[in-house]
Order: structure tokens, then sequence, then C-alpha cells
């Protein structure tokens, strides 16, 4: 009896129930049912937020009879519960609403003196960005709540996320992210960002300039090494935009399903998903179209060098032209980094093509190591 | 080599990163974390003083880019207010009945379970000292603004371990959390540890039991080591001190251990700064020659506003665990001071007394000894308490 006493004295001994990561039992189920409200709100304005908030009297969460030294562990989990929102991989939104939790929760904590939010140094780059993303786009509710928390001193900048002990755990946890609040994974967009296009842009022109140079006219290049279209980095951003236009439409499309299938029967649902196959085969059918439009385009009259190429090319080159621009095997990084992208269903095969289309050639003269790295290739290939 | 690596790191502005997931950082100089930091924040963030900067207007616009006009509504709009339901007020230490988070559900249902079982609700004695402990010098203020803590001071939350090995302690091995400052030297440090074997007295004390408590070990033997990432750090101030490094480093070199290029160094010529360390790392404190205590950095952090602000109060002790202290045989209440052997007046060998009843049991009114017995000075573990 004495030791139960002591044990529920203690307190821990009860409250280590459950709780998939936090020793704060329901603490997460709790938090992500606000952010996904948040979420669904589709907005990031605070007055909605504080709405939901409030309907869920979400500062209520400290309350109960709890001592001191309970109370300052509690909120200290508590406060790192909600700060893993605010960091990637979740999505913009997700962490405006976390910025707004975590704003919530160190104002209304009981602890005095206030808990603090720890912030590693790593992740520091990462916030100070997201910072600068709420001032670029004017949500200046979010932005003045982020410089209200530094102004309160709400934050403890420290070395690492958390406190390090070397004690080994004896289930290490797997960090599981709530996979509705990330960030759509886009593997196009990372590989097409701004920088890689105004890089593409310089060596385009500067590729144009050497034509121009070892051409006739020499303010014009010769018909012959007319090889690429002049506007092809537009035509690559366009094409970005519509293939993450429609990820979000197929996304959208994605969540909507899942909820009437919790609301509406079968019969609706099936329709429903029916709706979304035909859409999802439909933007197959427009991506297909859109890249073998494509390689048709390239120049018939150059598909007899295609020979040479593949030993510096891989993947499937429909009509890519070489060049005997220099400044393109600086560059072989981004060929590989291709290659290292495994191919999956069509969507890779469109993607691919996309990225075919921009590909710099690599030279393969003068170049050995190059070589070496394509000859695998090749010989799968043939 | 670790130095080398650090430096490296420092001159890369890298950010210390895992070595182990979850376990221990890489290696890296401590001063440069503060360096880092430092660079990336501003005077607010980083400000010590009473007054927090003050909130204008201005300085909102120039900072969000937002218009003059928006500031009041923003304010209002972001207000803390908005996040209150402003019915009625409320008891912090009930949780109301209309809640709808599964949180305070469980709580309810557990703080009702602990109701049921328990027979007296306050904290008990460990918990109030916890507290104490952990909070007794926040926000404290020196008297003399000269011992005030520096902006962008580095705070460094060290574990140090007490070097037990009784069964009892198998799983969880007790110790003590201090904390110290960046620019502190090693040796301070050093004195602020507490450790029953600097009290130990040397030597059988039953003819003379008033002259005992003369020299502890801590004044014979001065020497000490600190050992972090490849290097000793030893103890050189006095003239006593002796490099107690050597012979470790002599064993590793006198045959093929596997451990290459350990150095040593004078431990006083070293602040933290000047470290280079992995967060969550086992490193080792030796004294007394053999007497070697753990210590693990579990955190590094910029100095905050409601830290301890006086210099002198660090190193600063926050938490402690709490030994059972060995009592007296014959009044079961003070703790025990003497130890016996071969005592023919015990009952038991060894047997344990405090000095009042160590006194009438073992001697006359004239102090002379009775019976046969060995005496020594005993410093019990939990006199720190």
């Amino acid at each position: 009896m004495r030791g139960k006493a002591a044990q529920a004295r203690w307190g821990g001994g009860v409250w280590r129930r459950g709780g998939r990561m936090s020793s704060v039992p329901g603490l997460q189920v709790d938090c992500e049912e606000l952010l996904g409200a948040f979420q669904e709100a589709d907005t990031v304005r605070f007055e909605r937020f504080a709405e939901l908030w409030r309907e869920r009297r979400f500062h209520t969460i400290f309350y109960g009879r709890i001592r001191a030294l309970e109370r300052n562990k509690l909120t200290k989990k508590t406060l790192e519960v909600a700060q893993q929102y605010f960091l990637p991989p979740y999505a913009f939104q997700i962490r405006v609403g976390a910025l707004y939790l975590l704003y919530g929760l160190y104002s209304t904590q009981l602890c005095q003196p206030k808990q603090k939010i720890r912030i590693a140094l790593k992740d520091w780059p990462e916030i100070h960005k997201f910072q600068q993303d709420l001032i670029n786009s004017q949500h200046y509710d979010a932005a003045y709540i982020f410089r209200a928390l530094r102004l309160a001193r709400a934050f403890h900048f420290t070395a690492m996320p958390k406190l390090l002990n070397y004690r080994t755990k004896k289930k290490i946890q797997e960090n599981e992210f709530k996979e509705e609040f990330k960030e759509p994974s886009n593997r196009v967009n990372s590989l097409i960002t701004n920088d890689v296009l105004e890089e593409l842009m310089n060596i385009h022109d500067h590729y144009q300039k050497m034509k121009c140079v070892i051409s006739a006219d020499k303010s014009q290049p010769d018909k012959a090494l007319s090889l690429i279209k002049d506007d092809f980095v537009a035509t690559l951003k366009d094409i970005t935009l519509e293939h993450q236009e429609w990820q979000q439409n197929r996304m959208k499309l994605f969540l909507n399903a899942k909820e009437t299938d919790e609301m509406l029967n079968k019969k609706e649902q099936g329709n429903l998903l029916e709706s979304e196959g035909s859409e999802r085969a439909n933007a197959l059918a427009r991506i297909k179209y859109k890249s073998y439009s494509a390689v048709v385009e390239a120049s018939k009259s150059r598909r007899h060098r295609q020979v040479k190429l593949e030993s510096s090319e891989s993947g499937s080159n429909y009509g890519k032209s070489p060049s005997r621009s220099k400044k393109a095997s600086r560059r072989p990084q981004l060929a590989r980094k291709r290659d290292s992208l495994g191919i999956k269903g069509e969507m890779q095969v469109a993607k691919e093509t996309v990225t075919q289309h921009i590909g710099m050639p690599v030279i393969t003269e003068e170049n050995s190591d190059e070589e070496e790295v394509s000859l695998p290739k090749r010989k799968r290939r043939c | 080599m670790a130095a080398a690596a650090a430096a490296e790191a420092e001159a890369a502005g890298a950010a210390p990163d895992y070595e182990a997931a979850e376990l221990y950082t890489r290696a890296f100089r401590v001063g440069a974390l503060g360096r880092c930091w430092m660079q990336h924040l501003g005077p607010p963030d980083l400000s010590l003083a009473a007054e927090a900067a003050a909130d204008e207007d201005a300085a909102i616009v120039a900072e969000l880019g937002c218009e003059v006009e928006m500031v009041p509504e923003l304010q209002e709009v972001c207000s803390i207010d908005m996040l209150m339901s402003s019915d009625k007020e409320e008891d912090p230490d009930v949780i109301p009945e209309d809640n709808s988070l599964l949180t305070l559900r469980i709580r309810k249902e557990a703080l009702e379970r602990r109701e049921e079982t328990i027979i007296v609700d306050r904290a008990c004695r460990q918990e109030t000292l916890a507290y104490e402990m952990e909070s007794h010098a926040s926000g404290k203020r020196p008297d003399s603004p000269t011992d005030l803590v520096e902006e962008g001071e580095l705070l460094l939350t060290l574990n140090i371990f007490y070097p037990v090995i009784f069964q009892k302690h198998k799983d969880y091995k007790p110790y003590q959390t201090v904390l110290v400052l960046g620019s502190q030297k090693l040796t301070e440090l050093r004195d602020s540890i507490s450790c029953v074997s600097d009290f130990q007295i040397g030597g059988e004390f039953s003819c003379q039991p008033d002259q005992a408590p003369e020299h502890v070990s801590k004044d014979l033997y001065k020497s000490a080591f600190f050992y972090f990432e490849g290097i000793f750090y030893n103890d050189k101030r006095y003239p006593e001190c002796r490099d107690l490094s050597r012979t470790v480093i002599e064993w590793s070199e006198s045959h093929d251990r596997g451990y290459v290029n350990l150095q040593s160094d004078d431990m006083e010529d070293y602040t933290f700064n000047d470290l280079s360390l992995k967060i969550g790392f086992p490193y080792l404190f030796c004294h007394q020659g053999d007497c070697e205590h753990i210590i693990i950095i579990t955190d590094i952090r910029l100095i905050h506003y409601d830290d301890c602000l006086d210099r002198n109060l660090y190193p600063l002790l926050i938490k402690k665990h709490w030994l059972c202290t060995r009592k007296c045989f014959v009044c079961k209440m003070y703790t025990a001071r003497w130890v016996t052997n071969n005592d023919s007046l015990a009952p038991e060998d060894p047997c344990f007394f405090c000095d009042v009843c160590f006194q009438m049991l073992h001697y006359d009114l004239e102090g002379n000894k009775l019976g046969e017995f060995l005496a020594y000075p005993y410093v019990d573990p939990g006199i720190f308490n």
C-alpha cells in the first residue's frame, strides 16, 4: 500500500500509459486533431485558429491538480510535442498552425517562470526561412506572432533539440510523421528548382553564344546547329507547373474520397473513385501525349547521331542532340542525378522525358571520367 | 584529431548534429556554438536586460513590412485573449466537466484513481527538495553588476555520476546535475564536485578519538583529471599535484591498445568554451587516484533571461540524488560518524556509531578506552543531502 501511494505521489507511474511519442498520453492526438481541423479550414489566419482553439477550450490542457515539479515536466513535454509540427517535413500550413499552437501553449501554461521552447541550431535556418516566407507572402498575423514569441523570450537557443544522456532506449521509437500533414512530396519540383532553371537559362545563353561564334553569321547560329528549342527553359517551367497543379488536384480528390469514405455508403464511394480514376487516366494521357510530342519535335534528321550520344547519356534518348559545348561537361551531376532516380510508373516516365528534354548533353571526347560512368549503362542496353 | 575535426566543422559554420541518432553528437568546439548563435540572432533575442525591448509600432512596421494602420489591428487579432473563452473564471486545479480533449480525460481518470489509492496527499520531502533545487536560483541577479553573466554566454548542463556500484543501482546510476558557464574554467567545476572520497580520513583512531579529523584526503591528495575527447586535463595548480593521467597514457602506449594519440594538458588553462565535446557522450572525472565519475554533457544552450545571472553561483547544482544515510546503531537517529571493527562491545562487525553514542559506549568519563576495538572515522555518502 505504501509503495503504491509513493508511486502515485510521484505521479510518473500513472501517467506514463499510452502516448505514442510523449509521456503525456493523449496529447499528440489532441494536437493533431486541432491541426487537422486547421488544415481542413484551409487557411493560415490566426483568427480562424483561435476560433478552433476556443471551441476545444485548448487552454485547459494544462488543468488538473498537478504539483509544480510535475507541472514543469509536463509543460516541457507538451511544448516538445507541439514543436515537432513546426519543422519540416510538415507542410507550410501545418507549420503555421504549429506556430499558433506553440504561441497558445506557451502563453497559457501555468508554470512560473514559463517553460521555454527549445530551438536547435541546426533547425534555425529552416525557421528563419519560414519567417522570411511569412513576411514575403504577407501573412502578417503569423509573422507578428513569431516576433511576439521572440520578444517574449520564449525560446531557448540550444545545441540540440533534446537533452542527451547516453541512455539507450529499450525500444527505439520510429519517428513517425503524420502523413496528411506533410508537404506532398514532389520530386519533379525538387529536381527543377528556380536555381536549376536559372542555371539552365545561363547555360542555354552561353550555348547560344557559342553557336553564334562558330557560325558563319556571327549574329545568328547556323541552321545546322539548331538542335534545341530556343524557349525550352520556359516550356520546362510550364510543364512543371502543370504537373504540380495536376498533383494538387489529385491530392484533393484523394482527400475527398477519404472523407466520403467515412460518410457515404459504398456505392457512392465507388462512383467517386471511378471519377478519380478517369481523372487520373486523363492526366496521364495528357502527359504522355506531351512527352511523345516533345520527342517527335526533336530533330528527326539527327537521329542517326544517337549512337554517339549513348556513350554519354543514359536512359532513353529519343531525340537528344549532341552539342560541342564544353560548358555542359562541367555539369555531369545533372545527368547522374537523373540516373539515380528509379523509374516508377508512368508518372516517372513523364518526368523522365521532361528532364530529358532539358538535360544538357555530356561531351565524351577528352573526358574519360564520363565515359567510365556511363560504361555499364551501355553494356546493359546492348 | 578531434580538435582538427571540430575546427573544420567550425570553419564550415556547421551546426552540431548527431553522430549516433538520439544518443550523442559529433564533437564540436563549444565556443563555436555560441558564436554561431550570435551570428544568427539579434539583440532582442539575446538581451538579458530587465526591460523587454519596447514593442513600438514603428519596429513592427519595419520588421514585417506592413502598413502602420494595420498594427493596432494585428495586436488585437493576435492577442492571447483571443484564445481564452471569456465566459467564466476557472480554477486550473479542476478539470472541467465538458471537455473534449483526450489528454484531459486520461488525466482525470488517473487523478481519480490516485485519489482512491493515496493516503496522504502532499508532496514528499524528496519531491519538494527536487523542485527547490531545480528552481531556487532561477532568475537570480547578482548584487554587483560586475558579477552579471554576459549576453551570449553559454550554459552547459552536466550530469556527474556517483561512483557507486551497489546492486540496487544496477539499472539506474545516481547522479547530480550541474550548470556551468562556457567561460568558466574546468578547475571551477572540479572544485565544485563534492564527493565523499574527498572527505575520507585515513587511519585508526581508537586511542585518540578527539584528534582524528584533522586532514581529509582532499587536502592531502589534490591531483585530479578530466578526460574529454582524447585529452586528459590535469589539475596542476598546486606543486604537490601529480600527473594522474601519465599511468593511463603509458599503459596505452606500452601495448597496442587501440588508443592513439592520448594527450595531457593542464586543467587550469582551459575554459569550457575551449573544449571540443560531444553532447551526450560519457567522459570522465577522476580524483583521489581512483575515484572515477562519469560525466555527460546533456545540453548546451545560450543563457536566458530567466536563468540565474549571478556568475558567482555557478557551477550551480540543480539536481542531486538522495542517497540513503547510514544511521547510528545505538540511537538509530543520527548519521554514523564512526565505524568499528573487532568491537567487543558491538553486536555487529562492522558497526556504525554517531559521535555521541560512540564516545559514551567506548570510553569512560576520563576518556580511557574500554574494551577492544578498532575505530575509523566514517564519512557517509548521504552527508551532502
